[in-house]
């Protein structure tokens, strides 16, 4: 899974939300690292909706424009689930290995 | 109401294919417009007529359009297509891998490994008594791993196996021609053709950016596989009331032909969604499975009563493809995403 539909997944997951919506969750989840131009955003929901992970929720009027919102599938839930195990498994490894080179890299480089 | 930043940020959303546009564009038109306006009229106005897509939204956008050109990833009916296939490979590896068990568990059960008792004499089998039997009960194991590394997502690693486990048959099947000890059967080239090369080759439809594989199901099918179809005709050739079994082919031709029939009632019914994947797959199931039935027919050309009898199997699989054929045809006009409910605001 990319980090893009990670983001977005992890965007949806608690609640639907339309497309400028999620740029915006999106931008305060990865604290300003990740800022989606629309055109990304939609390759993203594109494929996600192909591979049955997000649905489309409901249309409302706003300022005379349509907003559709999108939701996870049980699939879109159970795969960001998946996704949020192996990215925290990985991110312990790399803390431990980390660790232990510290002071090894310290005491090579002194 | 369209102004001039929508129709200006409308004239960049042509560069995706239309298909895409008409799935997305107004999606993308309302979620740019979004990230523009304020809510104030008069701020909104100004915007309108001055502000216009940033050179990053336009890249944005034109990337998207040349992976999709490029790739086209999604048409219904490309859509449709893929994942026929890849359900049509994974049914062709349930074949190899059920054929796998069985062979496994008949040598368990020969060896008494599990501290089973003596089979009955009909299912022992025999100790492999050359290099060939033990490469055949190697290849046959290997299908079972090849099964279950293509569900667990090793998309890669699959292909190496199978692309492996099928060279053996072929070597098999070239040394036989070659040395002319006997003359080898259509019906063995068709096999390896259409169950191990073709199989091999779709196995490509298995790439990165393929939906997974829903495990359970297809893991399940596996041991429901070998209980529903191995063990009666075990049974049946245990109690010697086998001879009216049809042959391998017409075995296959009628479990596709069942399958149609099992998956007729969703396939009629307008609210199963996606069905029409399934109907394309067991179409393209029914095809090799025919192709396979009309191949071997030449091994009965003395015969036909047997000969009639493989007709017989052919028209069973194409009436029962007749069932799911219209909602084949559905399936690669429809779009995957469903849409969404209206509400008021």
């Amino acid at each position: 899974m990319t980090g893009q539909a990670f983001f977005v997944l992890t965007a949806l997951a608690d609640g639907p939300r339309h497309g400028y919506g999620i740029v915006g969750e999106v931008a305060e989840l990865s604290q300003g690292r990740v800022r989606l131009k629309i055109g990304s955003l939609y390759g993203v929901l594109d494929r996600l909706a192909d591979e049955s992970l997000i649905e489309p929720d409901r249309e409302e009027a706003h300022d005379g424009r349509l907003r559709r919102y999108y939701r996870l599938t049980q699939d879109g839930r159970r795969a960001l689930a998946e996704e949020a195990e192996l990215r925290a498994a990985t991110a312990r490894v790399v803390r431990a290995r980390l660790g232990q080179a510290g002071p090894a890299a310290a005491g090579t480089a002194g | 109401m369209s102004s001039n930043l929508e129709r200006r940020y409308r004239r960049v959303l042509r560069l995706l294919p239309g298909w895409y546009r008409e799935r997305w564009e107004d999606d993308m038109a309302a979620a740019f417009l979004d990230s523009w306006l304020t809510g104030d009229p008069a701020a909104d106005e100004y915007i309108s007529k001055v502000a216009g897509p940033s050179s990053a939204e336009v890249a944005s956008v034109a990337g998207l359009a040349v992976r999709l050109h490029l790739s086209g990833p999604a048409t219904p009916r490309r859509y449709a297509w893929g994942q026929a296939i890849r359900r049509a490979v994974l049914a062709l590896l349930l074949v190899h891998a059920v054929l796998g068990l069985d062979l496994l568990v008949l040598v368990t059960w020969s060896r008494r490994l599990l501290g089973l008792p003596a089979p009955p004499p009909m299912l022992a089998t025999a100790t492999p008594g050359g290099a060939w039997d033990v490469v055949y009960y190697v290849v046959s194991f290997a299908w079972l791993v090849i099964f279950v590394t293509l569900i667990l997502g090793r998309y890669r690693m699959a292909r190496i196996l199978a692309a492996l486990a099928i060279v053996p048959g072929l070597v098999a099947l070239l040394q036989a021609e070659f040395t002319r000890i006997m003359p080898v059967p259509f019906g063995s080239w068709a096999w390896w053709i259409l169950f191990n090369l073709v199989l091999v080759l779709a196995m490509t439809a298995f790439h990165p950016g393929a939906p997974p594989v829903a495990r359970w199901p297809w893991l399940l099918a596996l041991p429901a596989g070998y209980l529903l179809v191995i063990v009666p005709l075990l049974t049946l050739r245990e109690t010697g009331d086998s001879a009216w079994v049809p042959d391998l082919a017409g075995q296959c031709c009628l479990l596709v032909a069942l399958a149609c029939l099992a998956h007729a009632p969703r396939a009629w019914s307008r609210r199963a969604a996606g069905s029409g994947v399934w109907s394309l797959a067991l179409i393209l199931l029914a095809a090799i499975a025919g192709a396979y039935r009309m191949v071997t027919l030449t091994n009965y050309l003395y015969d036909p009563h047997l000969i009639n009898v493989g007709l017989a199997e052919l028209l069973i699989v194409l009436a029962a493809v007749a069932l799911v054929a219209p909602d084949a045809a559905r399936a690669q006009a429809t779009p995957t995403l469903p849409r969404p409910r209206a509400t008021a605001a």
